[in-house]
């Protein structure tokens, strides 16, 4: 019972906050690059969530059980790359193949994530974790990013009619706009302790 | 194990990696994207300004075009 | 066609005119995460610069080896053994560096600058400019995540210390906004240390310098303008 409480409290702690992209800074690029379109944001999250959760779940395996027995952990940064680039096109090819409607929502954003920090940092930063936190961290990482990408969504499609100094127009305001945000989640930072979980 | 026991696993595994990674990407590739949603021409590219995208032009691209529809703009 | 840029224009482009984070918008990623510390951010933009200089060197040399379809894999394998290189080269030489990058070392693979130079300059110019061109994109990215680096770090800490990170000088603080010695005087911004300043900093920058570029095109039609006015008032005159 302690051991689900204490998942589903890291899962909230890395969505809200220890946001990736407003606390952590992992794709940023894709962030501002999205748009104020509402719909391709959704299409962008879902697309780094199903990502993130699959390179997760075989880069956790593949280290442990592979490149520390071997002793060749200096090659991970190359390993979990080729992993994440293969699984992209994999997917990618069998969504094309099989799923238009699939297709249309979230597979033209597939070949843009190899591309996206989001996806190798949770990667990267499992391999300091057990197999029940690593799925937490990226869980929560993948949730976190839809949120904001989402809400950041609907306020630059606000922006757009709002009548805006000519130089803070496009990337400069939507950066100001994320950076109140991410005072905001700053707020939320003393909701949950993880050290009393036994988490840290 | 020997030294070189090791790294003749460390390069097959790059190389295995390497292969799969190939092999899907030209699977990838290769196949045709269901029609009306080729990238690059799809709804929500208008829009996307991400700059990694192999389909997005360039910045002087960009600049020139924007420049292009200021003139036309002037000129009517 | 369009004749080939001087080698000096290859290299001095991306310094200023087409700098890779504040007029191209790439790679932000690390240049808001590193930027708490004027050091650190050096240090980042240092392992940026050979990571870009020897991707380009090797691709260039590489470009008509690579077959067409398969070139974008063939870059990552590339890039992604100099980023392990530089990784491995910082760790046993500069460890203080290392552990206050942290994941970042690792996320130059997936760096914007580094794939986009690649697959726009160094597949198709020759071995020297894409040496020169990664040169001056490695370099033009250090000045500008150095320069977010010392407003975060004066605003945020009100001090400027040296010493932390290179470890090989000597360690030691300037006090700029705080810390003089026997005085609790601050004037220092904490807010500047986390992200949410880190973002504001960012998009001010940006601002600031699409006003400049404004201002600029402004004077140059204004100049155009003129020019024409007089041309066709000399023009009037002759005829009459």
């Amino acid at each position: 019972m302690e051991y689900v409480i204490s998942f589903i409290l890291a899962i909230i702690s890395y969505m809200v906050i220890d946001n990736v992209i407003l606390a952590r800074y992992f794709g940023i690029c894709s962030f501002i690059g999205v748009g104020n379109k509402i719909k391709s944001s959704i299409g962008m999250g879902l697309a780094v969530f199903f990502v993130t959760m699959m390179a997760a779940l075989v880069c956790w395996p593949l280290y442990n059980f592979i490149l520390v027995p071997a002793g060749m952990e200096y090659m991970e940064t190359i390993v979990f790359i080729l992993v994440i680039a293969s699984l992209v096109q994999m997917v990618g090819f069998f969504i094309k193949k099989k799923s238009m409607s699939l297709y249309k929502t979230l597979g033209i954003y597939l070949p843009l994530i190899t591309t996206n920090c989001a996806v190798l940092g949770v990667a990267e930063s499992n391999m300091a974790f057990d197999f029940g936190r690593s799925m937490a961290n990226a869980l929560g990482t993948s949730l976190g990013f839809v949120l904001v990408i989402f809400i950041f969504a609907c306020i630059r499609v606000k922006l757009e009619g709002s009548n805006l100094p000519k130089a803070f127009k496009g990337v400069p305001i939507a950066l100001i706009v994320a950076g109140l945000m991410a005072i905001v989640f700053m707020g939320l930072g003393g909701m949950i302790n993880l050290g009393t979980w036994g988490l840290i | 194990m020997s030294q070189t026991g090791y790294i003749i696993i460390a390069i097959s595994i790059v190389v295995i990696l390497v292969a799969l990674f190939t092999i899907s990407f030209v699977a990838y590739v290769k196949t045709p994207a269901p029609a009306g949603c080729e990238a690059g021409k799809g709804p929500n590219c208008e829009n996307c300004e991400i700059a990694s995208c192999r389909f997005y032009a360039s910045a002087e691209e960009r600049a020139a075009k924007k420049r292009q529809e200021e003139t036309m703009a002037g000129k009517e | 066609m369009d004749q080939k840029p001087s080698k000096l224009k290859v290299f001095l482009d991306p310094l200023c005119k087409a700098n890779p984070l504040f007029v191209m918008i790439l790679g932000t990623c690390p240049a808001l995460a590193v930027t708490t510390s004027l050091e650190s951010a050096i240090g980042m933009g240092l392992l940026f610069t050979f990571v870009v200089f020897c991707s380009n060197l090797i691709i260039s040399l590489l470009r008509k080896v690579i077959p067409e379809e398969v070139r974008t894999p063939c870059y990552i394998v590339v890039i992604a053994t100099f980023v392990t290189v530089v990784k491995l080269l910082s760790s046993t030489f500069l460890p203080e560096l290392y552990s206050s990058l942290g994941v970042f070392v690792s996320l130059l693979v997936v760096n914007c600058i580094v794939l986009g130079r690649a697959e726009a300059f160094a597949s198709q110019n020759t071995v020297v400019d894409s040496m020169l061109d990664g040169l001056g994109n490695g370099l033009g990215y250090t000045w500008a995540i150095a320069a977010i680096a010392l407003v975060r770090e004066v605003l945020g800490t009100g001090t400027l210390t040296f010493g932390k990170v290179f470890t090989f000088i000597p360690k030691f603080t300037l006090p700029i906004l705080s810390g003089y010695s026997g005085s609790d005087f601050s004037m220092a911004i904490p807010l500047f240390k986390s992200s949410a300043g880190g973002f504001l900093v960012l998009g001010i920058a940006l601002a600031i310098i699409a006003a400049v570029n404004n201002e600029k095109e402004r004077k140059a039609k204004e100049k155009a303008r003129a020019e024409k006015a007089a041309a066709a008032a000399a023009a009037k005159g002759g005829n009459n």
